[in-house]
């Protein structure tokens, strides 16, 4: 890492001490709540060097995760949770509420483009053999927010309350009804019944803004938590497992905290190459996050969100197409179509994939990291995507020439 | 389909038989299909291993990019050439109204089929002559290598549109379903793995043939290596085929009902079946080879062997007939419809649903658990190269063989299915060759209503 006289003139100009008027108040404030000491610990941390634009996914998803939280917050203010006034309350804000719209446009954006950075994300993070001890939880931790983020999605796409909304909510909640032993109590316990009906849509708002978030939330503290008590891994790159014993004492000398990380091999414990979190990889972070917002608000203006007609159960000729990123499972719920094999399609091959995908680092236990020195995971890895790829093509194929 | 019923042009019928002129474009496709094939793969495959020669400072990877390289070239002429008195002396001279009428439906995309052949003389003829000084600048080859495999995308693409449109044509006037239609995108992936799959058996059957003749330690060396790389891609993308050829069937039996009948019960069943025997093939002869080379390197794998012997249990299962009669059909015809300890034809563990799909599925698995394994054996460093035996090699030329003749077979059951029609349920194969001068004004190429334009009959009356 760079000492202060090596460091730019932009990052001496942004670590220097806070002076004049305002260092009196920022000494009251930091006798009081110990802010150097936190700063220090947010900021002044060492990164990997080498491959740091692709670590910058994380803290993209965390940032849009932010902007999820306010324009849903903005939305709460117009949006109505009940059957005969939800969709009015959106076409409102369609017709009348500009500032609105581009919100709502900004919400629905937002996950479209979560979904794909969480996904980059993960397969980053899956390439380079991130998930190895120590930082097996954090692999967890991350495929759970994964998981939630995708639950966040649907029930979001239950909320409009218009034709799309209200079947979504039939044959999602429907699904639940294929888990063994309790799945009919789950649907009627989401249902409020037998039947899609007000109370469906009032739990399934309270799914999507309260029991998701609660979730949510601490699940990305303990995230966080984790990856600074570990230490960024990167990737292969920053590593060399050729290295000799000599070497790695060398590098083990001069690491910086977090590292070494440990519990792992000495190979593995420190970064060849380190950079500062503060400004390099801060700034690096900080160009994709925004250049992601402005992606989003871009869209939200161009195309906005729709809004179907409102949802009437009565039209039994209106087809049902789910949200993109539920595709692949629409999919293989078309392709299993006898009434015995929709469990495999809808619970058991998913239900099977997410355990597969959480047990990643307790199925590959192997101190190597090279992506083609890891044919184990990545041969099955890339069938899998191609497998999903696929579905999700077969999908959008059906559905335009229905 | 007034398109289709629209004028066709005042041509005059070559005096030549349907059938002989259906087996002159059959033989010429075909031969054509597999040489484009090729170029497709091995334009993946080039910038592919000039780039991973490149960042691992392999030689090895290199000089096979540039081998690739110099036959994708002499290939490209032949194929140019038979794609060429295709569409020129048969497609004009055999099948004028069909071929007029196409171009009218399909001007678009063979316009830039037509663009993309142009780039496609450029890439691939500046690498060929300007090889070795673009070895100075690396990334600029690997870059001209990434164009020709896009552009060799672009052209299959378009292809594919016309070719899926044949099969499951949507509405004249309707552009976006005619070139978006139900069968286009799982023919398109269906071609793009089984091209790259084919590149890779193609290499791995050359390399086998290399390795029978090598005569220093050296040539068997770098052949043991090309039939490793070349087979590894060949078994892990025939891998997929199985649930890509299921999908697309799929489609078939939704849009184009009469044409799935007929490859899965009717004439094209015996070719279907052989089809299906050729996969088992396929599999096993790749994973047995699999086996048998890690086993040469001195390693005993009995995950391998477990592998080779389900995979030919997989291929027994798949290649039992459903019925000792010629087809599904004849069997019906003739009241033998019964299982045949009942004095019918039939044999149950010949059905599709469910033993053919468990043993394709077997298939799949076991294919994917062998690369993976085999790949394993290899990253740990235990394959050297050279060390294969004569009977490896042999097998590498089992897959090669079997991969062409399966490429041409499919392309003989996709083109056959569509029978009697051209252009399904549109366009019949006998009316080309009887065409009668157009007497009544037609519409307009625009969707305008009729001009002084003439039209002929439609194209079943």
């Amino acid at each position: 890492m760079a000492d202060e006289s090596t460091r730019s003139p932009l990052a001496q100009r942004l670590t220097r001490p806070v002076r004049g008027p305002m260092a009196a108040l920022y000494r009251w404030m930091d006798s009081r709540l110990g802010l150097a000491d936190l700063i220090n610990k947010g900021l002044y941390e060492a990164t990997p060097r080498r491959g740091a634009w692709a670590y910058t996914l994380g803290s993209a998803t965390l940032v849009i995760i932010a902007l999820q939280i306010v324009t849903g917050m903005f939305l709460l203010w117009t949006y109505v949770p009940s059957v005969t006034e939800a969709w009015d309350s959106l076409n409102f804000i369609a017709r009348h509420d500009e500032f609105a719209a581009i919100v709502r446009g900004m919400h629905l954006w937002g996950a479209y483009i979560l979904f794909v950075v969480v996904g980059l994300h993960m397969v980053r993070t899956f390439v380079s053999g991130s998930y190895k001890r120590p930082r097996e939880l954090n692999w967890i931790t991350g495929v759970i927010l994964f998981l939630l983020v995708l639950g966040l999605g649907i029930t979001g796409a239950m909320l409009p309350w218009d034709q799309a909304a209200y079947w979504t909510t039939v044959v999602v909640t429907n699904i639940l009804h294929y888990i063994p032993v309790i799945g009919h109590w789950a649907r009627e316990v989401w249902r409020g019944g037998n039947q899609v009906g007000p109370v469906t849509l009032t739990r399934s708002f309270a799914i999507h803004i309260w029991l998701l978030p609660a979730l949510l939330i601490p699940m990305i503290v303990a995230h966080l938590y984790l990856l600074r008590r570990h230490g960024e891994f990167g990737s292969w790159v920053n590593y060399d497992p050729d290295a000799t014993e000599e070497e790695l004492a060398e590098r083990m000398r001069h690491a910086e905290p977090p590292y070494p990380a440990k519990p792992t091999e000495p190979a593995y414990a420190v970064p060849a190459d380190l950079d500062e979190f503060f400004p390099s990889q801060t700034a690096k972070d900080g160009v994709v996050s925004f250049i992601l917002v402005l992606i989003i608000f871009i869209m939200a203006i161009a195309v906005g969100s729709p809004l179907e007609a409102p949802a009437n159960p009565a039209i039994l000729n209106y087809v049902p197409a789910p949200e993109w990123f539920f595709l692949p499972l629409d999919q293989l719920l078309v392709q299993f179509p006898q009434s015995w094999m929709i469990p495999v399609g809808v619970f058991i091959i998913p239900g099977l994939a997410s355990m597969i995908l959480m047990a990643v680092p307790f199925l590959d236990r192997s101190p190597e990291r090279r992506p083609w020195k890891r044919p184990e995971l990545m041969v099955p890895a890339g069938f899998a995507v191609f497998f999903l790829l696929f579905e999700t093509m077969l999908a959008v194929n059906r559905l335009f020439n229905l | 389909m007034s398109l289709l019923a629209a004028a066709g042009p005042q041509l005059s019928p070559v005096g030549i038989s349907t059938g002989a002129a259906t087996l002159l474009v059959g033989v010429v496709m075909l031969l054509h299909v597999q040489f484009a094939a090729f170029q497709q793969g091995g334009a993946i495959l080039v910038p592919l291993t000039d780039f991973l020669g490149m960042v691992r400072k392999d030689e090895r990877q290199s000089r096979f990019a540039h081998g690739l390289l110099k036959t994708m070239a002499v290939v490209f002429a032949f194929g140019t050439a038979l794609a060429v008195f295709a569409v020129m002396v048969l497609f004009t001279g055999l099948w004028g109204h069909f071929w007029v009428k196409l171009l009218r439906v399909m001007f678009w995309p063979l316009v830039i089929e037509a663009g993309a052949f142009v780039t496609e003389v450029a890439a691939i003829y500046t690498l060929y002559a300007l090889w070795d000084r673009l070895a100075a600048v690396r990334p600029l080859r690997i870059g001209l290598g990434i164009v020709l495999a896009i552009d060799e995308f672009v052209q299959m693409l378009m292809i594919n549109v016309v070719a899926s449109y044949m099969l499951t044509p949507r509405p004249a006037f309707n552009v976006p379903l005619i070139l978006f239609n139900p069968t286009l995108v799982p023919l398109e992936i269906h071609r793009l793995v089984g091209n790259l799959a084919f590149t890779g058996a193609l290499i791995a059957l050359v390399a086998g043939v290399r390795f029978l003749r090598a005569r220093t330690p050296e040539e068997r060396s770098h052949a043991d290596w090309m039939g490793h790389f070349g087979l590894v891609i060949a078994i892990a993308l025939t891998a997929l085929q199985p649930l890509i050829g299921w999908e697309y069937l799929k489609e078939l039996q939704l849009h184009a009902y009469a044409s799935w009948y007929d490859m899965m019960m009717g004439g094209l069943s015996v070719a279907f079946l052989f089809q299906i025997f050729l996969l088992g093939l396929i599999f096993t002869a790749g994973i047995f080879f699999m086996w048998r080379r890690v086993h040469a390197a001195g390693i005993r794998s009995p995950i391998l062997g477990i592998c080779a012997l389900l995979s030919l249990a997989a291929w027994i299962l798949a290649a039992i007939p459903y019925t000792v009669g010629f087809t599904y059909e004849s069997a019906v015809a003739a009241s033998a419809n019964a299982p045949i300890w009942q004095g019918g034809t039939i044999i149950p563990f010949g059905a599709m649903i469910p033993w053919k799909i468990t043993a394709l599925v077997a298939m799949t698995f076991v294919s994917i658990t062998a690369v993976t394994v085999y790949l394993k054996q290899n990253s740990l460093g235990h394959l050297r190269w050279g060390e294969a035996r004569r009977g490896q090699a042999m097998l590498l030329v089992t897959v090669g063989v079997s991969v062409s003749l399966i490429m041409a077979l499919m392309g003989y059951i996709r083109e056959n299915g569509r029978g009697p029609f051209l252009i399904t349920g549109h366009m019949l194969i006998n009316q080309q060759q009887n065409f009668q001068a157009p007497t009544a004004p037609g519409p307009a190429l625009n969707g305008a209503p009729p001009s002084s334009v003439g039209t002929g009959p439609g194209p079943q009356g």
